[in-house]
Order: C-alpha cells, then structure tokens, then sequence
C-alpha cells in the first residue's frame, strides 16, 4: 500500500512526532547498548561506510545553496504544539538538534547531551549537557533550558500523553544536568530523546510560544518560512560542531504531488528530494544522474496497513476481522502498487528484526476461509457483514482500496469505500469515527517508542491514540515486559509477544512496508552521511527525515 | 454615463455586503460547536480561549460581523488557527502569483486568438480556417491536468529551459520570474485561446457582412485599415464579456495549475485550508476571492459601456 505525497495530516496527529520521530534502528535493543551509547565517548572510531548514494568521496567544499522537494507542508515549528511529520522533522533538524541522535546502528548515542546516564533501576535518568553551545539568539544551553523545555512537552496536549509514564519529574542537578524521573522503568529512555521530545528550543521561543520563529542550536537558522512555499535556513556560524554545516543555506519546498516532485528533481529545479512513491524509486534507482538513498535496513519501519476499529460493530467481532485479513490477498495488492519497489510485509517487524518471529501466526490469504468466517460471524450482525472502507484523498490510495474492498466482495464482505479529507481523518481516528481506515505508522527506534499507539491504557475515550482501540491484557503485558526490562533476551521475547497478540487480535490488517527514499542530483554530495560527534556514522536518513548537516555541492 | 457608473457601483457595494455576510457566516453554518470544528483534537480550554476572542463567539452574531467588518476594513482578515500566519500576508503571497498568471496567460492567448481569429474571419471556411478551428477543438479537449504536464515534460525536464515546478518573485530577477510562469500561463491560456478565438472569429464574420463593411470596401479602403478601424471594435464585445468571465474565473480557479506547478496562489491556498479546516483563512480568501471577482466583472461591464452605447441605453 503506497502512499501519497500529501499525508502529511494524517500522519499529522503525533503521527510521529512525540514517540515515533527520528529514525529507525533498533539494533542496539538491548540495555548494555543503551548504556554504553550514551556515555559520553570520544574515542569511538568511526563507522567505516561502503560507497553508497548519499555519500561524498571527495573532500568537502564549502558554500553553496540546495533546493529540498518534501512531500509536505508543516503547521510551525515548536515541538510541543505543531505535528512533526517526516517534513517537520527535516526541518527541525535544520534548526535545532536533539539531546541523543541515533547512530547507523541504531543504538542512541550522547548529542546536544554529552550523556544520559541511569540508575541502577532504570527509573531516574540524568542528562548532562554539552557546554559551550549557544542557541541562534546567542543565549546559552543549560539546565533551566532543557527542563523548560520537557515541562512545556508535558504541559502540551499534544506531546503529554506520550510522555505520560515516560517522564513523572524532573529536577535541576546543576548548571549543566537536570535528572528526569520516570513512574517505571524505562530502558528506552535515550531513544526517546532522539525524537520530537528531544529537540531542545530556546528559553525566548518557549517564552513567547512561537511557531513560527524557532530558536535553535542547530545547523542552521531560519531565514524565511512562507507556509506551503518554502522554508529558507542559513548556515549558523556559530554551530557548535566545528567545520559544520558545509552549505550556506537550505531552501525547503513542499511539494505535495509525487510527479510534479519528481519533475522538479529531474528538470534540476530542485537538488533532492524526499518520497514514498515507489514509482519514482522505480524510475531513478538505476538511473546514474541520480543517487537514490533508500530506507536504512535496521530498524523498525514505517507499516501500511489498514486499520479497523474494534470498538464498533461489525469490527468489534474478532471473527470478522479474521474474515477480513483471510481475504486480503496481500502479495497481489503489492504486485498491483508496489511498483516492484515495495514487498508485502505480515508483521509489524522488518525481517531481520529480533523482535520478528519465525509465524507470528498472522492469517495468510485463503479466500474459502474467509467466506466461510463470513457465513459464521454474519448472523450476528444482521444477516452480512457490511463495513466501510476509506482514505484519505488521493488517486492511488484510492485504487488501492478498491481493491481492497473488492477482494472482500469477494469474500461476502459488503463494502462500500470512501475518501476523507485529512483533518476529518485525524480527527476521525482519534475520536473513533470509523471501520476501516488506511494508515502508516510505526516507524521507531525503538519498539518501545509505539507503546503510546498500541497500549490499552491510551485507548480510552474521548481522545485514543490507540487509534483501533484494542484493549488486550496480554497485549499490554508484553508491552511493559519490552518497556521495562534491560535484558535483551526478555526484550526480544515480549515484542515478538507482542507481534503475535497483534496477529491474534488484528487491530491493523498489514500490507508493506512503506518505500520512503531520498533522491538526489549528483550535483550534492554527501547529503547522507551523517554523522555523531566523536565522528562515528549516524543514521542518516530513514522514514522520510533526513539532516541536511553533512551536505555540500559539487559544482 | 455617470448614472450608469453610478447604478453599477451602488449593484457592486450591496453584492459585496452580500458576500461579506456569506463569507462571515461561514464559520457559524458548521456544524455543531464551531470552535470544536475548528480546533479538532488541538481543542484545549487555551485553544479555545484564544479561538473565542479572536472570532468573538461570545458576542451577538450582529455584533461579531460588525467587529469582523470593521477589522477587514482596516486590512485584518484574521489568521490560520495551522500556521499563524495572517491572511493579509498569505494573500500578499498568493495575489502576485495569481495576478502575473492572469496577465501572462492572457496576454498569451489574446496575441494568439485575435491574429488567428482575424486571418480565419478574413477567408472563413478555407485552409487556415479550417486548421484553426480544428486546432482550437483539439486544445479545448485538452485539459489544463493533460497540458501542463505534457509542458513541464518537454520544456522542464527534457528541455531543462524552465524550473518544473515553483515561483520566482519579480524581486529575484525578471528573468527567473518569467520563467517561473510561463508554462503555468500557457497551460493556463490554451483553453482561453480557444474561447477567445472562437468567439471573435464568429463576430468578425457576422460584422464583416454588414453593409458598413461593404460600403468601406467600395470606397476602395484597405483590408486591414477596414478591420482595424470599422470591425474589430463592433466585433470585440463578446470577446470582452468573455475576458472578463475567464480572468474572474482564472483569478481564483488556477488551483490544478497551482497544485501542478506547486504555486501556492489563491485558490491552491484556499484549497489548502479547507482540506486543513482552516476556516479563518477560508473566510478571509473566500471573501476577497469573490469581492476580485465581482470587481473583475465590474471593470469589464464598465469598458463594455465605453466600448458600446448600446449597453448604456440598455
């Protein structure tokens, strides 16, 4: 299941802003990789690289400016009041920088922080601050600055509830360290801070509660922000990283429309750009004029799924969603608008994935068990099972989900499908107006970042970020069991739990794992090369976001 | 004359009253609590404090026109619950960009539609007549969704003579502005064209029959001193009435083009806040996309009346 340019919205609500956020990886699940990742070291050696799109081979130049395709347009720029999608996240790591960043192996290493250390219990957790960075108006990064920043996180309606467990207090230790308190045991605290919560905004932008000016220590400041036009940064001369960024400026352009982002690309209107058409993957991937970075493999990626509502007849009877995923047939609707890119994917887990069992026992393809489910939930719910099917606006989504909806024709199922703007479907999952929705979500370093997603506790009315608002035990014990303990082994075991609690009540029907990819002329050199502090390789870019830091121009 | 102007300017004041009062009402014909419409999940007590003063929803709906109208007169039409950003400032982006479409599409297609109309009224039914027109049918066939794509293909990406998508403003050089909309405006002015030269063609023709014509040619005046001096005035009123209709129409009605070349003008921006449920930039664009208009027609009715007395007496 493709997605469009322009979901942006729906993605919108927290999409992956307060937990999701940054990256992928997930490598390093396992406490000792946390702990070592965010001491403070500077003797790592760096990550050797392959030669790879998004890589510079020469030696770095200096100046220049770059034009940015996104896929869409942002509502402002404070982490605790605007939705952060993959778009948001690029431009914030344009202007601000996150307490932790995720390495290329997915562990979350020391960043604005120098380190983010625990005690014993895994219930108090201190950060300490690099010193000697400055914010763009010149005021100093400290203490009071971060734990204004994490009060009004919490204060937020939008980024509270996915802090709720996650932070109960917090306290100044000194100058350069506060201590954040947790209500149990969190072990995937660090990752936590590489995401919207982690962007750390100057005391005057909190003070005023602007949207519209951020205040960083990022790479660059803001020059101009002309909502669906651009956004324009300039180099920060002032960047606490050394030498950094290359470039003197990025110019961000939203541009809903796949095609027209891609023309953009290949007419040289733009320098890179950002998508999950996995057409466009398709038609430049081989093409030498281009480098086309594509999702990192580690980690947990973005799902398309359909979502059903189990809060309402009829797909609050797990016989029907039964019935509903027997007659998915899955590999077809890849085959129909995967573009050869994407490949159909039962699990919430990227194979590879420790948390991914051998059978999460997900239902496969079988059209005469899905009639037959049909034939025994149907009496139940008046004589036929009738649900409605939507997404939001857009041509290939709707292909997609009327082939959806005629697969379960087929099975009896009568369905009837529709489009619904984007805001009416943010609103619509979160308050619980719907049957089926299509979505794409889950993208996260850690598993533990969808807890607020997938939790029992966050599926109750009249705001649910559990949007399917499934509420099982077993589901939430598995997710506490990830949550809290430091050893790997449990981990591991408690989230492929987890995949099968899904498997067993089917809130999300799965189709793929989304194609996200960034493109670029060959004219930018490096725009994947990310890198930490100690001079180690970080992630780079995964699930849309990406950081224009190690980027210069060839020309 | 002036009574006209004058009956024609009392007609245009009571039609933007009556504009303004559909415009203002468009946040209180929603459904349910307006604010809740409004803020959606973001509905917090400080959301809808702040909400509730700005629209002044507490107030007598009399009341809350009066204070909207006044705040409009003195240039505040509000701004986006999404983004903050005024209105006046998201149409001090989108009128540039819609007005240099309007212009340069128009242009376009006025110097393409009339030398064609003229040279096909001139020997209707013969080759260039012939071609023309079936040209013209296969252009209005054309959708503005088919064109510029085809366009941005040959003249962007293959060509690489024109940015694909986006918008230069004047102020960064009249050249990358000029590029920057050419092809919207082409694509905006091949189904103007069509319009404009078939509705002067047929008038040409119908006013080079008419004995005025006949009794020119027989004083021995030149063809072209005939058309320039007797026939393309009698002849330009429907082609006038139809600019006026297109240019009102393209003003706020570019959106595919807008959306396809990624220029974020009126109607894209108005498009944009509906899908966001931004209703204060819906009402602020609404309005003035409506009053541009009304106005546009108003300014074409008026050179109708100069152009012909016969509106006047009508």
């Amino acid at each position: 299941m493709a997605d469009s340019a322009d979901r942006y919205d729906r993605r919108a609500f927290l999409a992956r802003g307060a937990t999701t956020a940054a990256a992928l990886g997930l490598a390093g699940v396992g406490l000792p990789t946390l702990l070592s990742s965010c001491s403070s070291t500077t003797n790592n050696k760096a990550t050797p690289r392959l030669s790879a799109p998004g890589i510079g081979t020469g030696k770095p130049k200096r100046g220049g400016t770059i034009t940015v395709g996104l896929n869409s347009e942002i509502d402002g720029f404070l982490p605790s009041t605007n939705h952060f999608d993959n778009s948001g996240l690029t431009y914030a790591n344009s202007v601000y920088d996150t307490l932790t960043m995720i390495a290329a192996d997915g562990s979350a290493k020391p960043y604005l922080a120098t380190s983010v250390t625990p005690n014993p219990d895994l219930t108090v957790w201190t950060i300490t601050l690099r010193p000697g960075v400055t914010f763009h108006d010149g005021s100093p990064l400290n203490a009071d600055v971060v734990l204004a920043n994490i009060q009004s996180l919490q204060a937020s309606a939008l980024t509270g509830q996915a802090l709720k467990g996650v932070v109960s207090t917090m306290v100044k230790v000194s100058d350069m360290s506060v201590a954040i308190t947790c209500s149990e045991p969190i072990v995937a605290f660090p990752h936590y801070l590489a995401t919207q919560v982690g962007y750390v905004v100057g005391m005057a932008q909190l003070e005023s509660q602007s949207s519209t000016k951020p205040i960083g220590t990022g790479p660059f400041s803001l020059v101009e922000w002309v909502p669906n036009d651009h956004m324009t940064v300039q180099r920060n001369p002032h960047y606490w990283r050394a030498g950094l960024p290359y470039l003197d400026g990025v110019t961000y352009r939203p541009i809903a429309e796949d095609q027209s982002r891609e023309n953009s690309l290949k007419s040289g209107t733009i320098d890179l750009m950002v998508t999950r058409d996995p057409n466009a993957i398709r038609d430049l991937q081989h093409d030498s004029g281009y480098q086309v970075v594509r999702n990192p493999s580690v980690g947990q990626n973005d799902m398309d799924f359909v979502i059903l509502n189990t809060s309402v007849d009829p797909t609050n009877d797990l016989v029907v969603r039964q019935a509903l995923a027997h007659a998915i047939d899955v590999d077809q609707l890849v085959k129909l608008f995967g573009a050869g890119i994407a490949k159909p994917n039962l699990s919430l887990f990227a194979p590879g994935s420790p948390y991914r069992t051998a059978d999460n026992g997900y239902p496969k393809y079988d059209l005469a068990k899905a009639k037959a489910l049909v034939a025994q939930a149907a009496p139940n719910h008046g004589g036929s099972i009738k649900i409605s099917l939507a997404t939001i606006t857009d041509p290939r989504l709707l292909n997609e989900i009327q082939a959806i909806a005629s697969m379960w024709e087929l099975a009896g199922i009568t369905t009837t499908i529709s489009e619904v703007e984007q805001v009416t479907f943010i609103d619509n999952l979160v308050t619980g107006h719907f049957q089926a929705y299509t979505d794409e979500m889950f993208a996260a370093t850690d598993p533990d970042l969808n807890y607020v997603w997938m939790s029992p506790t966050t599926a109750n009315p009249p705001i649910a970020l559990n949007f399917s608002r499934n509420k099982d035990d077993a589901l939430e014990a598995a997710l506490q069991q990830g949550r809290t303990s430091s050893d790997p082994a449990v981990r591991i075991k408690a989230y492929q739990e987890v995949d099968k609690r899904l498997s067993a009540d089917l809130p999300y029907l799965w189709a793929s794992q989304a194609t996200w990819s960034l493109m670029g002329s060959n004219s930018v050199e490096n725009f994947n090369n990310l890198t930490l502090p100690d001079g180690s390789a970080a992630l780079g870019f995964a699930s849309g976001t990406f950081d224009p830091t190690p980027a210069w121009r060839k020309d | 004359m002036l009574r006209f102007i004058a009956t024609r300017l009392v007609q245009l004041v009571v039609i933007c009253f009556l504009i303004s009062v559909f415009a203002f009402l468009l946040v209180h014909l929603l459904p349910g609590d307006p604010t809740l419409a409004i803020l959606g999940p973001n509905d917090t007590p400080a959301a809808r404090a702040v909400l509730l003063h700005q629209l002044g929803l507490n107030k007598g709906l009399l009341s809350q026109y009066g204070t909207w109208i006044i705040n409009i007169l003195h240039g505040n039409l509000g701004a986006s619950f999404l983004t903050k950003q005024t209105v006046s400032n998201a149409l001090g982006v989108a009128v540039p960009i819609d007005l240099e479409l309007v212009i340069v599409s128009q242009v376009l297609a006025l110097l393409v539609a009339i030398p064609m109309a003229l040279v096909a009224a001139l020997r209707p039914n013969r080759i260039f007549d012939r071609v023309a027109t079936t040209s013209t049918f296969a252009m209005l066939s054309l959708p503005t969704f088919v064109a510029g794509p085809l366009l941005v293909l040959v003249f962007a990406v293959t060509l690489k003579w024109v940015p694909a998508t986006g918008f230069n403003r004047l102020s960064q050089g009249f050249g990358p502005n000029l590029k920057s909309v050419i092809l919207p405006s082409v694509a905006l002015a091949i189904g103007s064209i069509t319009v404009y030269y078939r509705l002067l063609r047929a008038d040409l023709i119908a006013t080079l029959q008419e004995d005025f014509v006949t009794m020119a040619r027989s004083k021995g005046l030149s063809t072209r001193y005939i058309l320039m001096r007797h026939v393309m005035r009698p002849s330009s009123f429907s082609l006038l009435a139809g600019a006026g209709i297109s240019i009102g129409t393209l003003f706020t009605g570019a959106f595919v083009v807008e959306v396809l070349f990624q220029l974020p003008g009126i109607g894209f921006q108005l498009v944009n806040a509906i899908y966001g449920r931004d209703y204060l930039v819906v009402q602020g664009m609404a309005l003035v996309a409506a009053v541009a208009f009304v106005v546009v027609n108003f300014g074409v009715d008026f050179l109708l009346t100069v152009l012909d007395p016969r509106v006047r007496r009508a």
